[in-house]
């Protein structure tokens, strides 16, 4: 099946596609993103994730592999230091695997999901640039100057991507 | 077999930890020690960058006529004031073109080929941005094969932004200012008081409530007023001495009350950058 539909091309094409994007949205609105009170970065790759968990759960994709790759891509191309999402992004799939097979998948659970997952994606990237020593930024103060607008911005771009990326997914397959 | 099954995932938890820190460590170690990062490394970023341009130049060209379109609403009025300005800058330039004219007739006849103050300048673009809230990096279109090398610094509009972290064949990562990790090189800098005295330090870190640059560690008698200009001092390394940095904000004694810690307001806006100039000094 996953062999056979236009989904075995279009699938990492769009992956490539939103981790682009994240870079170039982070570029194009640094201004407004990165103030010193709010920081809010997109994770638009983990958007494309896990909505190929939420609408492609018949199809039997090599998902986690993908995430390592794209975790791989992220560490070298865009930190320069390897070993944070390249654990992080196959994490955040199986999280979504685990949950799903709880909580049958649709609009609102998916926002869940996702809130669940951004959580995680920001708390453990913040506890591996604690321990290199990246930042020296206390809990709280990420809690309230990072999670927060971070979750706030991605729940967002949810809302407005959930339809769209759907469409995407159901002309691909 | 529930038990087997649980322990196994602990093991395979453990593992995937244990491995994940020592990549980060050996990573961060080999970015502060050595001056390229290793082959495949490099060899995968110019791939990737290759193929990021697809999608950063489209993108970066709409902001750009966006941006240009609400420009054109205050053009009117700035053009008034720099009209002004205009003037004062023509007379400033045949002074600065004479002073060059005498400074490198001066240097030739006491045989000097380059002091701290040469450089020459690469033009690049910025193509990406790191979506990290941990790194302030940005990427440029510049790379080894345009002669940029890694700890040079980089300036946009005004002034000094950060320093090249890491440099590929086709494109480099720009550590900016206003990252704040420990591994991040300080630029020794010096301030000229309104009483011309010079003032030699290293700039120590970067508020991130005010958005300024704080400079610790300061022992000099001198007084440092709000307003004195800093510029780099050349001292110590590729940094060639004149880059501006910025105006001192505020200057106050340190939590020990020992020394002299200064505030310092950056010279160009450190959160929008397009086109970036890489300083590259004659050795």
């Amino acid at each position: 099946m996953y062999r056979l539909s236009k989904l075995r091309f279009g699938f990492p094409i769009g992956l490539f596609l939103f981790l682009f994007l994240d870079g170039s949205i982070s570029q194009v609105f640094s201004t407004h993103l990165f103030r010193y009170s709010a920081v809010m970065v997109s994770h638009l790759v983990v958007l494309w994730l896990i909505c190929a968990i939420l609408f492609e759960d018949r199809i039997d994709m090599p998902l986690a592999r993908w995430a390592a790759v794209m975790g791989a891509v992220f560490d070298l191309y865009y930190t320069g230091i390897f070993g944070v999402y390249v654990f992080i992004f196959p994490l955040v799939v199986y999280l979504t695997r685990v949950l799903t097979r709880y909580i049958s998948p649709n609009f609102l659970s998916g926002l869940l999901i996702y809130f669940i997952d951004i959580t995680l994606v920001e708390a453990l990237g913040y506890l591996a640039s604690r321990m290199v020593h990246l930042t020296n930024m206390a809990g709280s103060t990420f809690l309230v100057t990072t999670l927060g607008p971070t979750l706030a911005l991605n729940l967002a771009l949810f809302v407005i991507l959930y339809f769209p990326i759907r469409w995407v997914y159901n002309w691909l397959n | 077999m529930q038990k087997f099954s649980f322990n196994r995932r602990l093991v395979i938890i453990i593992v995937c930890l244990i491995v994940s820190f020592a990549l980060m460590t050996l990573s961060v170690a080999i970015r502060n020690k050595r001056s390229t990062p290793p082959l495949i490394q490099q060899f995968g970023n110019d791939i990737v960058g290759l193929a990021d341009r697809v999608v950063a130049l489209p993108a970066n060209g709409l902001s750009g006529s966006v941006s240009s379109l609400s420009e054109l609403l205050n053009t009117y009025q700035e053009n008034q004031q720099l009209k002004k300005q205009v003037g004062e800058l023509a007379q400033t330039k045949v002074r600065d073109q004479t002073l060059a004219k005498e400074n490198k007739q001066l240097k030739k006849q006491i045989g000097l080929n380059a002091s701290l103050t040469d450089y020459t300048a690469i033009t690049a673009a910025v193509i990406t941005r790191t979506p990290s809230s941990w790194q302030n990096q940005v990427v440029i279109n510049k790379g080894s094969s345009a002669g940029v090398v890694k700890n040079m610094p980089v300036m946009s509009g005004s002034g000094l932004v950060g320093r090249i972290a890491e440099v590929n064949k086709t494109n480099s990562k720009v550590e900016l200012i206003t990252d704040n990790n420990d591994s991040a090189n300080r630029f020794a800098v010096q301030i000229t008081t309104k009483s011309g005295k010079t003032v030699n330090g290293v700039l120590s870190g970067f508020n991130a409530n005010s958005g300024e640059i704080t400079m610790n560690n300061l022992t000099t008698k001198a007084k440092i007023s709000k307003g004195d200009k800093v510029v780099t001092s050349g001292l110590g390394g590729v940094t060639p001495k004149g880059l501006y940095v910025g105006q001192v904000a505020k200057s106050t004694g340190d939590d020990y009350g020992l020394s002299t810690k200064l505030y310092i307001t950056p010279a160009t806006d450190l959160s929008s950058l397009n086109i970036v100039t890489v300083a590259v000094t004659k050795q």
